[in-house]
């Protein structure tokens, strides 16, 4: 049994958390969703921007790797924005979104009648990053002639007033990488001081913190569960609610099995003075 | 020869960046209107700079199947893929390249949903599997430093899920101050440590210091 333990093949690693993974997501149980206030600073930002009819600026720089994780979120602050009839200009800085975005522009505008240039315009993506946001902040139609469609942007309602960066209400960057701390807010949030929200992959998170307290966002969602809190606020559960059951027990098999990890080495290996 | 090669590439970095970093200090009309301009060449610049990864790209798999290197069958998937992708982009379910992409119908859609869309989540997801199985093998509280990391990261890992609601609501709590005291404090001078070697490693290359951007050449 010792020597099972120390050994333990990883593969049986492996299956408890395959089961860990399948039987959550097939069964239901409740799961108290509570969001933090990071996350109800985005939702009420944008109750906010809903009260002025403004207009949101989102970001959407993820690909399918992190879809699972950022989809959800994406689904959730759209149908915020439809629901309560604020504009949304999307754009990407990862080319791999693009489709990503269409296929939620698509499903959520359709939920809510949403007309594409009076509600909502998807501008796709450019090259640049950095310079991209430096030029969007000073001429915004001319950085962006035209949307992914081929529609001039001085023409649309949703895009007709908006000159740089400033005219946003919001701006919200629905990330996988760097394009928070690396992208906006140095060359954009930091220069024209517009309110600026994130939502990240969950290994993300932690590095936003410094930029949260600082005052350089103002709202943070993180990860599977920032998206399932943001469904609550939005009481629209989706995939990320439950994701919440799988991920939940996931992480309990891996704590015990980290508890059974130290277990052994008290118990065998550190007596033996060796390290594995 | 030399001033191409190395006199120029020195002189245009130390013009450019100089220019760039005043620039961006300066709110004058002039100078906000040549840093529009700058930003501009450099998004054109970018573009190109996708051309040259695809060459590279394909450059290196090609390599490695002339020279039959281990696993040089996969570089054909490489090929396969990028010439179907850019095939399906072109034939854009039968409107043309010159018109903008059709999003909802079509074999490049088909084939983004269901191949790369899955493929790049497999990928993904399997970090959960060797997560695993390295916290078992190695998350051990060797030190005192070493438990408290652990503990620390128990307390996260409940705290981030419903779950640790349920065991007690102290959890979801300590977890958010481990967030927003501790990790803030070493994630901000990790941060500032990593600004300050930035600032360094540009004002090198732009006083013609660090030249290794240039390559190696003869």
């Amino acid at each position: 049994m010792k020597d099972l333990l120390i050994n333990l093949d990883r593969r049986i690693i492996f299956i408890f958390i395959a089961v860990g993974v399948i039987l959550p997501a097939l069964t239901t149980f409740p799961l108290p969703i509570k969001p933090t206030a990071n996350v109800r600073a985005v939702y009420d930002t944008i109750e906010d921007v809903a009260a002025k009819n403004g207009t949101v600026l989102i970001s959407f720089d993820y690909g399918p790797g992190s879809m699972p994780e950022i989809q959800p979120m994406t689904l959730a602050v759209l149908r915020h924005c439809f629901r309560r009839n604020v504009k949304v200009v999307g754009m990407c800085l990862w080319p791999t979104a693009v489709g990503l975005v269409q296929q939620a522009l698509e499903t959520t505008s359709r939920e809510f009648d949403a007309t594409y240039g009076e509600d909502y315009v998807f501008l796709g993506f450019k090259t640049g990053a950095t310079s991209l946001v430096i030029n969007m902040g000073r001429d915004f139609h001319a950085t962006f002639p035209q949307d992914i469609q081929g529609n001039n942007t001085a023409d649309m309602a949703v895009t007709r007033s908006i000159n740089g960066l400033k005219d946003f209400d919001y701006v919200i960057c629905l990330c996988a990488g760097n394009t928070p701390d690396g992208v906006w807010i140095p060359y954009g949030q930091e220069r024209y001081k517009f309110k600026f929200g994130i939502g990240c992959t969950a290994v993300m998170a932690p590095d936003q913190f410094p930029y949260l307290q600082s005052g350089q966002m103002n709202g943070l969602i993180g990860g599977l569960a920032g998206a399932a809190e943001y469904e609550k606020l939005i009481e629209t559960p989706g995939t990320a609610t439950e994701g919440m059951r799988p991920q939940s027990v996931v992480h309990l098999i891996i704590i015990i099995f980290i508890l059974l990890g130290n277990t052994i080495y008290f118990l065998y290996e550190r007596k033996k003075g060796g390290v594995r | 020869m030399l001033f191409l090669r190395r006199t120029l590439p020195l002189l245009i970095a130390f013009v450019v960046g100089t220019l760039a970093i005043l620039i961006y200090y300066v709110p004058h009309t002039a100078a906000q209107d040549l840093e529009q301009e700058l930003a501009r060449w450099d998004r054109i610049v970018a573009a190109f700079a996708l051309l040259i990864g695809i060459y590279s790209l394909m450059r290196l798999h090609l390599t490695r199947v002339k020279r039959h290197n281990a696993g040089w069958g996969y570089s054909f998937l490489v090929f396969l893929g990028f010439g179907l992708m850019m095939i399906f982009s072109i034939y854009n379910d039968g409107h043309g390249p010159f018109l903008p992409q059709v999003a909802d119908t079509g074999p490049f859609v088909w084939m983004f949903n269901n191949v790369q869309v899955p493929a790049d989540g497999t990928m993904f997801s399997i970090l959960a599997f060797f997560i695993a199985s390295a916290a078992y093998r190695t998350f051990r509280a060797r030190t005192p430093e070493a438990a408290i990391l652990l503990v620390s990261a128990i307390i996260v890992m409940l705290g981030r899920v419903p779950i640790g609601g349920l065991i007690s609501e102290w959890i979801p709590w300590f977890s958010q101050w481990l967030m927003a005291v501790p990790n803030l404090a070493a994630k901000r001078g990790i941060l500032l440590g990593v600004s300050l070697g930035a600032i360094a490693t540009s004002l090198r290359i732009i006083f013609g210091i660090e030249r290794s951007y240039l390559g190696g050449g003869e």
